[in-house]
């Protein structure tokens, strides 16, 4: 089987959706059904370690036309393909055209926001094409078959994976003591702070900890990432009177997020935006009890309630409850309850989806 | 005849079956089974099945569900019943398979293993299924060629969810509650929404005559194995015009006992449901004919209605007494309507604007001891017996030239539908240039409730253009006529048959009969019955009649029945619904048809309050 990969992050960019395409890339390649796969992306790194086996990257394109138009040339310089891979839904119009034109059958890969509203006429149409949709999460899922007239049958659910990076183990005392938190019990929130992702909660989680400091007076809630919206929180801070209870850090390295995961107390993100939430299951798999949403994908990361507590995102007085639970009352088997999401679980799915939708 | 249903955790990441839903579910349909209730759980805790069961064949333990295999690797759970499972036992055991029990449910098991998903073509039967195959990891369901017996499912991605209703789907609690545009415009369109749509988006039919299999990485799409539409024409292939010299009332007569006989298989006493129409009537001359020695038989009639042409007691009477039945006439009254409503809605499993005689015809039957009743469903359909068999094609023979023209029809109904509207005609007529002029547009006009252009008065702009865009209902119509039977009276037969009666009558009858525990069976719904009468009138060139049926018994039905023209059981609920008092209903005009008046008041607790549907 010959998959044509379309790609917004290919192999060597950075952030969520170029993992997961490296992930499934991997995946692919590993598949006995899979013989070769030519990924075309948008944006991609020169610097990656070698690409997974059976795997071709082309030159990135990040301008529209000129990645429509090589799309066209590589579909059919590289061709023929038995599969299109689209990795994004604003390219499935693209997708479509060059699977009608080489009559291959497109699989479309949805991850959160871009996937919940209904798109332009052309893109839904696109969409309701493809032989394939695999989504992030069950909301993902859900959303887009409110707008999209597929076969629910053809809408799969393909989760994010926990990078293997993730296990317990004693934290590297350095990175506490780098950022003054040793000996420290902490609350710990690891997000971009983006005025358009407001509703990452970062705000609410302020509000409930001057509850959370009647009942635990030494708590600490550390928010590490970096963005345009961190001024009106700390304003919102100073407005509270929370000096000292809230530390920002900036966007720090993974090594150093692990060892945050394995020295603070509790995670939580309190959004109503989210595809999946992976930082959920990341922070779980280090044995941290989690806190999250229970309105969007982040009911899939925390599983139902399983690997985390799953409160409203939207009203504070859950968000304290949880919080002082979590702090009294630590459950301590996440890290088993997370591995579900292991990459072997994926790999093993995707090699499933490719015998039973294109064999 | 039961209540089932499963959970199935078939993703990676889902959790473990929650016990308390699987049960939530299976006790919310306790109307259905309230003779015995079982669970099965898989040791791993990602497959459970739950069953509500009414004993009607072998009623000891050895026929309790859920059903494991002797050699411990398939499991059933089954509503309804397989009337030829003594032969296939017998053919089975030939084979070398050995049987623990006398029911029908172990012939399923044995029949799956020997099979696979093959084996519903030899299941003759109203029935849904569902087998889990532990060695495999795969659940496979079932649903009978007419879509007698029920089957709902959800698939949020992760876990599968199945019952026999949509209301206990909803009662475990894990299902989005979020409304179905299709499942809205179609019941406003057809007055009982078509399948597969529900009234909930997540929640959807499993089509009649089809198959499902559900395994790790979800479900597949259902696969039909049966059509009427394709019997007809299969049997227009083989046997156009082969002898036209048979005699076609001799052949209908043995097919019809066949099927008779077959449909009294029973460890309880098996009653009958009498009207003064042929239908009912002929059955029961038939019951007699099988040999059936006590036949029991009972009749609805309307204060009312007494004296008057449409109370149906009198030719009823005559009927029992020519065969020998033991009759009982029950009456019902504008009080026991009352009464009954608020119990008659929450047990209608999805809206509809009939069902209430056969809510009240079972609890008669039921109030006699009866457990199973024959009904005379389907007996329109096979013979030709609704005004649609001679209007549709005559419509079509008309308005196909105009329909021909480019935008005369829409033309037509925007300047016509007003003026028609101020005159107090029927609103469809506008429509007749633009939709008459093919069958599925012809069937809109005869069976529809409420017209396309008349949606935006009901429902919200968005919630009709989304709900026609996924509905598609023309398409919808023509896929019941698909592949397409040359001769008109199939076609009707099949859009009949595959719309009013799967989508109304056979989904009222399940809910307003189980809502009692009482098992109707329905004769002239068969799929073995089927397949006869389209040899039969492809052969003979016969177009279908009443009279086949009606001079099917040995003993002849009364004559004043025969001669008694066509009424269609009526009730007078359209007046006692005129005169309830509901605040969320406007008054309706004076010439609004009743059925419009009803679907508006059985939508409207939905409407008000989604979390009470």
């Amino acid at each position: 089987m010959r998959i044509f990969a379309l790609l917004t992050d290919g192999l060597g960019a950075h952030g969520g959706i170029a993992q997961y395409n490296r992930d499934l890339l991997n995946a692919l390649s590993a598949s006995d059904l899979v013989s070769d796969i030519v990924v075309l992306p948008r944006n991609a790194g020169t610097n990656f370690e070698p690409a997974p086996k059976k795997v071709s990257q082309l030159r990135p394109r990040p301008g529209r036309i000129s990645y429509s138009v090589e799309a066209v040339k590589a579909a059919r310089a590289y061709g023929p393909f038995d599969v299109i891979f689209c990795g994004h839904c604003y390219q499935a119009p693209l997708a479509a055209a060059i699977g009608r034109w080489t009559g291959a059958p497109v699989w479309l890969q949805a991850y959160g926001i871009e996937a919940w509203d209904r798109p332009s006429a052309l893109t839904r149409a696109s969409v309701e094409r493809a032989s394939l949709v695999t989504a992030i999460s069950r909301y993902t899922r859900r959303r887009l078959l409110e707008w999209a007239d597929l076969p629910a049958e053809n809408v799969r659910v393909l989760p994010i994976t926990v990078r293997p990076m993730f296990t317990p183990g004693p934290a590297d005392p350095k990175v506490p003591a780098k950022y003054g938190l040793t000996n420290q019990r902490f609350i710990l929130t690891v997000s971009r702070i983006a005025k358009s992702e407001a509703y990452k909660g970062h705000d609410r989680v302020i509000e409930a900890m001057a509850r959370v400091l009647e009942a635990a007076p030494d708590a600490v809630y550390v928010i590490a990432g970096d963005g345009d919206g961190r001024a009106e929180l700390e304003a919102l801070v100073q407005r509270k009177g929370l000096d000292g209870a809230v530390r920002f850090l900036s966007r720090i390295p993974d090594d150093e997020v692990l060892a945050l995961y394995r020295s603070a107390n509790a995670f939580v993100m309190a959004s109503s935006g989210e595809g999946f939430g992976i930082v959920f299951v990341e922070a779980a798999a280090t044995g941290l009890p989690v806190i999250g949403g229970n309105s969007d994908g982040s009911l899939d990361a925390l599983a139902d309630g399983v690997i985390g507590r799953a409160v409203d995102p939207l009203d504070v007085s859950q968000i304290a409850a949880a919080l002082i639970a979590t702090l009294e009352n630590p459950r301590l088997d996440a890290a088993v309850r997370a591995q579900r999401f292991a990459f072997s679980n994926f790999s093993a799915h995707v090699d499933a989806l490719l015998r039973t939708t294109f064999h | 005849m039961c209540g089932i249903n499963g959970i199935f955790a078939y993703h990676y990441a889902a959790n473990p079956i929650d016990r308390r839903e699987l049960l939530a579910t299976r006790d919310q349909m306790i109307a259905r089974g309230p003779d015995g209730a079982g669970r099965w759980l898989s040791e791993d805790g990602h497959v459970g099945f739950g069953h509500r069961r009414l004993s009607i064949i072998d009623l000891t333990e050895a026929g309790a569900q859920p059903m494991v295999s002797a050699e411990g690797d398939l499991v059933v759970t089954f509503n309804g019943e397989i009337y030829n499972y003594r032969e296939l036992r017998r053919s089975l055991e030939e084979r070398g398979r050995s049987f623990h029990s006398h029911s029908d449910t172990e012939v399923l098991l044995h029949l799956y293993a020997t099979k696979g998903a093959e084996m519903v073509k030899d299941l003759r039967g109203m029935f849904a299924f569902a087998i889990f195959d532990l060695k495999a990891q795969t659940l496979f369901l079932a649903r009978d060629p007419y879509g007698i017996k029920p089957l709902y499912y959800a698939d949020d991605g992760w876990t599968f969810r199945f019952a026999s209703q949509v209301k206990a789907l909803l009662a475990g609690g894990q299902i989005s509650r979020d409304p179905e545009p299709a499942g809205q415009v179609g019941f406003y369109l057809f007055g009982s929404i078509p399948e597969p749509f529900t009234t909930y988006r997540a929640i959807r039919s499993l089509p009649a005559g089809s198959t499902m299999v559900v395994d790790k990485i979800g479900a597949h799409e259902p696969v039909r194995y049966h059509s009427i539409a394709r019997d007809f024409c299969e049997a227009e292939t083989r046997y156009a015009g082969a002898d036209r010299t048979a005699d076609p009332a001799r052949q209908f007569r043995s097919a019809l006992l066949d099927s008779v006989r077959c449909h009294l298989v029973a460890d309880v006493p098996v009653g009958a449901f009498l009207s003064s129409g042929i239908d009912s009537s002929a059955l029961v001359g038939l019951m007699r004919d099988a040999g059936q020695q006590e036949i029991e038989t009972v009749t609805l009639t309307f204060e009312e209605f007494r004296g008057t042409d449409s109370d149906e007691a009198p030719l009823a009477a005559d009927v029992a007494r020519t065969y020998g039945a033991r009759h009982t006439i029950r009456v019902v009254g504008e009080r026991e309507f009352n009464q009954d409503l608020p119990r008659i809605l929450e047990a209608m499993d999805q809206p509809t604007i009939d069902g209430v005689n056969s809510w009240f015809v079972a609890k008669a039957a039921r109030e006699l001891g009866l457990k199973v009743a024959i009904s005379g469903l389907g007996g329109d359909e096979l013979f030709g017996g609704y005004p649609s068999f001679r209007d549709i094609p005559n419509w079509v023979k008309i308005f196909r030239p105009f329909s021909r023209i480019p935008f005369l029809g829409r033309a037509s109904r925007l300047v016509g539908s007003p003026i028609l509207n101020g005159l107090g005609a029927n609103p469809k007529s506008a429509g007749m240039l633009e939709f008459g002029g093919d069958y599925a547009g012809a069937y809109l006009l005869r069976r529809g409730l409420y017209m396309p252009w008349e949606l935006s008065k009901l429902l919200p702009r968005d919630v009709v253009v989304e709900g026609m865009r996924r509905l598609k209902p023309l398409a919808l119509i023509a896929r019941e006529e698909t592949p397409r039977p040359k001769s008109a009276a199939a076609r009707i037969s099949a859009l009949e048959s595959g719309l009013y009666m799967r989508n109304q009558l056979l989904r009222d009858t399940d809910w307003a009969s189980m809502a009692h525990g009482l098992e109707v069976r329905t004769p002239l719904v068969d799929s073995v019955l089927l397949q006869k009468a389209a040899e039969i009138y492809a052969a003979s060139g016969t177009n279908p009649t009443k009279s086949l049926l009606a001079d099917a018994p040995t003993q002849a039905l009364p004559d004043a029945l025969k001669r008694r023209p066509k009424t269609g059981f009526t009730t007078p609920v359209a007046r006692w619904q005129q005169n309830l008092r509901r605040p969320p209903l406007a008054q309706p005009r004076a010439k609004t048809p009743w059925a419009r008046t009803w679907a508006r008041l059985v939508m409207a607790p939905a409407e008000l309050s989604p979390a009470s549907a």
